[in-house]
């Protein structure tokens, strides 16, 4: 006997993944999109008039957040400029195909969309950064630049929001991956659903209680065209033990997912535990907790061939570099006295053209392949900062 | 929100091979025991570090005085045999600065919570009974059932024939108990409701016994699967309470926690060691699978990543001790009338409560969230004269669900939740239920006079 659906007199379809109601197409849909209504009036994430960009990856929370926006946006009249921001990583048959999931959306939700590279921001792309640094840790390396580099793409769209699609899983599995972590700091802002309000622009969570089996049944349902593939340089690690945890936990009891996130949100914090200072990065100005942001950190690295330098300990990377370039500058005069330059660490000055060594100006010729990535490093990290600023005085006038 | 980016400088050691032959890091004799990867220790060292960290821990707190007596509630498990010999050897005159407490000891027999036998109950009884006597401190056996008493009448015959006779004239108990066990419909909220009433039981036989402080047996490695299983239970509020060294929830009655610096290796190494005999009793999920409870699916992925990268524990167990749950306003009606924790529903609008309500009055016509966030009925029923206690129409059982939930804390209402029916909550929780009811009826009725918001 077909089971009728919880709301209506039509037989249901499915069953809710959250609450274990049984209802049928129409109910499901009104049911997700006023919760998304809901999530979005109490936690006031929007004012009329504001232009927000919506991350999109081409994932299905991408997809259907933009899909979802979009209707509530005309439904509800909130009167949002929406944009599609997305991030080319650089990762041949994945981020590539993605791409044009996202292209294809831009036509039928007709929203414009911007790209930003990871090429034109930082001078690297994934693959390249892969063939450095290998498999391991390359995420690192992902991860931190996809923050900054949705930040500035956003200046660059001169949006006043980003909305991102992480759901109620990831955010659990958030929680549990910093109480794994030991990170306190971390472990009290992962559960806000809009966070950096102090620093760049704000971004929000609309699916922060959406459960991500709805919106894979809310996709499926509405046949909304997204890619899905894991990334081809994505091992997971250890986040991977917190995901099937989630997963259990979930097919033992639905509500858990919830449950982590009102525990998340109820963690208070002792007063005497010490926690991090949020400045600005004094190399490109973006937020960070540090003098110097991540980013800026790994790609030093990356620039002078020293990939491990943002991800183990710094001082002790720097210290063997060091100990390294002493050992080769004795190298190289021993060299220069027999006439041949051999500069495998070029520093500021053979930028410029001259050997710090021996004042040659044989040094671009010697390194011109690595000197041309220096400049072209030079001058993306001058157009970081150039957004930044510009869209940092454009920020006061709003 | 932060992604993959967290993964940097997150180092882990990896598990390196066990030889032997290794020295003692301490004294340079051979090892018998490696405690973590680099710290093997011989005999001698590994019982002085032991005795160290039990007693540094009374040390440190400073909470346990010269001549306090201490309820020490023994499982028979692995920690709390540890415990009572650790207790035991602090006392004697053999120590060197001896402990000055005054130890009570009491074995819960929750042998009712799954179906045991009378004869299989008595048999492990008598097994407790005569290992407390062994160790010359005054003991008590109590049955688990006892909790569904509305006031715990508890004579002092400790003898085993007592206790034989209690079992049989508490029959009506256990079943009493079983039904409201029964009445919860996943093995996750039974073992919750069996925890909060345990912790119950402990804090009303002190209380008969006059005794302030209740000692229990909690390792860290229990300790940090606990505090795991409490946030995947919505209980992230209490994670604090729950593994603090002391426990104030109930302002009467105070849990003392001094093995929390032990992991469970070590207490199982130190009672092979002292050749003591655990007692260890099957629960309620003993043969079932890993995904049977969420407190099991946690214990078995804690241990599992702590074979694998053997700081997990003691890295969720600092991450813990940084968490406080501090009382923001203290009023009398603050707390959860199942658990005793600080209540965690006063949330803003934007929340994890008010979505989780949301959806179920979206997806569902009955609407079951809405008359929570009203006030309760007991207004009308009241006479509104006198001190409010004139019973109103609602006599003992005849509350429901929905007069039970906004008195309990996010955790509870989800055990609440998941229950058939209410008729078997023990009487002293509807009691309470009842006494908080006509105390906001009688609050809301005065509320145009009061002159401060308290």
């Amino acid at each position: 006997m077909p089971v009728k659906c919880g709301l209506c007199d039509k037989s249901a379809i499915l069953k809710r993944p959250k609450t274990g109601d049984a209802l049928c197409k129409e109910c499901f849909y009104f049911a997700f999109e006023e919760e998304i209504h809901k999530t979005i009036i109490d936690a006031k994430l929007f004012s009329r008039g504001e232009k927000v960009a919506i991350g999109a990856s081409g994932g299905k929370d991408s997809t259907v957040l933009a899909y979802v926006l979009k209707v509530l946006n005309e439904r509800y009249d909130y009167g949002l400029d929406l944009f599609l921001l997305s991030v080319d990583e650089g990762i041949t048959g994945y981020r590539d195909d993605s791409l044009e999931t996202v292209k294809r959306n831009q036509q039928q939700y007709s929203l414009p969309l911007k790209i930003v590279s990871y090429e034109e921001l930082y001078g690297w792309t994934m693959d390249a950064i892969v063939k450095q640094v290998g498999l391991k840790n390359n995420c690192t390396f992902c991860g931190v630049f996809r923050r900054q580099a949705l930040d500035r793409g956003a200046m660059l769209l001169n949006v006043n929001k980003i909305v991102t699609g992480h759901n109620a899983d990831d955010i659990a599995e958030t929680v549990i991956m910093n109480v794994l972590r030991g990170d306190i700091a971390r472990l009290r802002r992962c559960t806000a659903i809009t966070t950096g309000m102090e620093g760049t622009l704000p971004r929000c969570k609309p699916f922060k209680y959406t459960y991500e089996k709805e919106i894979v049944m809310y996709a499926y349902f509405k046949k909304l065209d997204y890619f899905s593939t894991e990334c081809i340089y994505s091992p997971l690690a250890f986040r991977g033990h917190a995901r099937t945890y989630i997963k259990d936990l979930e097919a033992i009891r639905p509500s858990s997912i919830i449950d982590i996130i009102h525990s998340g949100e109820s963690l208070s914090i002792k007063k005497d535990v010490k926690m991090p200072t949020q400045g600005l990065c004094t190399r490109c100005q973006y937020i960070s907790s540090h003098p110097v942001c991540k980013a800026c950190v790994l790609l030093e690295g990356l620039n002078k061939g020293l990939p491990k330098l943002g991800i183990g300990k710094p001082h002790k990377i720097r210290k063997q570099a060091a100990e390294e370039e002493s050992r080769k500058a004795t190298q190289s005069q021993i060299d220069s006295v027999e006439g041949v330059h051999n500069h495998d660490n070029p520093s500021d000055s053979n930028i410029q053209g001259a050997c710090k060594s021996c004042n040659c100006t044989k040094a671009t010729l010697v390194d011109g392949l690595e000197t041309k990535k220096m400049e072209g490093q030079i001058e993306s990290n001058k157009t970081r900062t150039s957004i930044l600023t510009n869209s940092t005085t454009k920020d006061i006038d709003f | 929100m932060c992604s993959i980016q967290e993964d940097d400088q997150f180092r882990l050691e990896s598990k390196s091979e066990l030889n032997t032959g290794r020295v003692c890091m301490k004294c340079q004799n051979l090892a018998v025991v490696v405690i973590r990867v680099n710290d093997a220790f011989c005999r001698e060292c590994f019982l002085k570090y032991c005795t160290h960290k039990f007693r540094s821990a009374f040390g440190k707190s400073k909470l346990i005085r010269d001549g306090d007596a201490v309820l020490v509630a023994v499982s028979g498990g692995q920690a709390t045999t540890a415990l009572v010999h650790l207790i035991q050897e602090g006392l004697s005159c053999r120590a060197q600065k001896k402990l000055r407490f005054n130890p009570t000891l009491v074995y819960i027999d929750e042998g009712a919570v799954i179906n045991e036998s009378r004869e299989e109950r008595l048999k492990v009884c008598s097994k407790m009974a005569a290992l407390f006597k062994a160790t010359s401190f005054p003991f008590h056996i109590i049955p688990f059932e006892k909790v569904m008493k509305e006031s715990l009448r508890y004579d002092s015959d400790s003898s085993l024939a007592g206790y034989m006779e209690s079992l049989t004239l508490e029959n009506s108990l256990a079943n009493q108990l079983r039904d409201l066990l029964d009445s919860t419909s996943s093995l996750t909220a039974k073992e919750n409701l069996q925890s909060i009433l345990r912790r119950r039981l402990l804090i009303s036989l002190a209380e008969k016994l006059s005794i302030s402080k209740v000692m229990t047996g909690e390792t860290s490695t229990h300790l940090a699967s606990q505090l795991l299983s409490s946030i995947s239970q919505g209980r992230g509020k209490h994670v604090s309470d729950e593994m603090s060294f002391s426990d104030g929830r109930n302002q009467a009655v105070m849990f003392v926690r001094p093995l929390r610096e032990f992991s469970s290796k070590e207490t199982a190494l130190y009672n092979r060691m002292m050749s003591l005999e655990p007692c260890i009793q099957p629960t309620l999920t003993t043969k079932t699978g890993l995904g049977s409870s969420i407190d099991r699916l946690t214990q078995s992925f804690v241990a599992t990543l702590q074979a694998g990268f053997p700081s997990t524990v003691s890295t969720i167990f600092r991450t813990g001790e940084k968490l406080s749950s501090e009382l923001d306003k203290n009023k009398e009606d603050d707390f959860c009338i199942m658990c005793q924790s600080v209540l965690d529903t006063d949330t803003p609008e934007s929340s994890a409560l008010s979505a989780t309500l949301f959806s179920q009055k979206l997806s569902s016509v009955a609407v079951p969230g809405e008359k929570m966030c009203k006030e309760t009925s007991g207004e009308e029923n009241c006479c509104g004269e006198g001190d409010g206690s004139c019973k109103s129409t609602n006599k003992t059982g005849s509350l429901d669900k929905e007069d039970l939930l906004p008195l309990s804390c996010y955790g509870c209402r989800l055990i609440l939740r998941e229950m058939s029916s209410t008729t078997c909550i023990p009487g002293n929780i509807i009691q309470e239920a009842e006494k908080r009811i006509r105390r906001s009826a009688m609050k809301s009725s005065i509320q145009g006079y009061l002159l401060e918001d308290e």
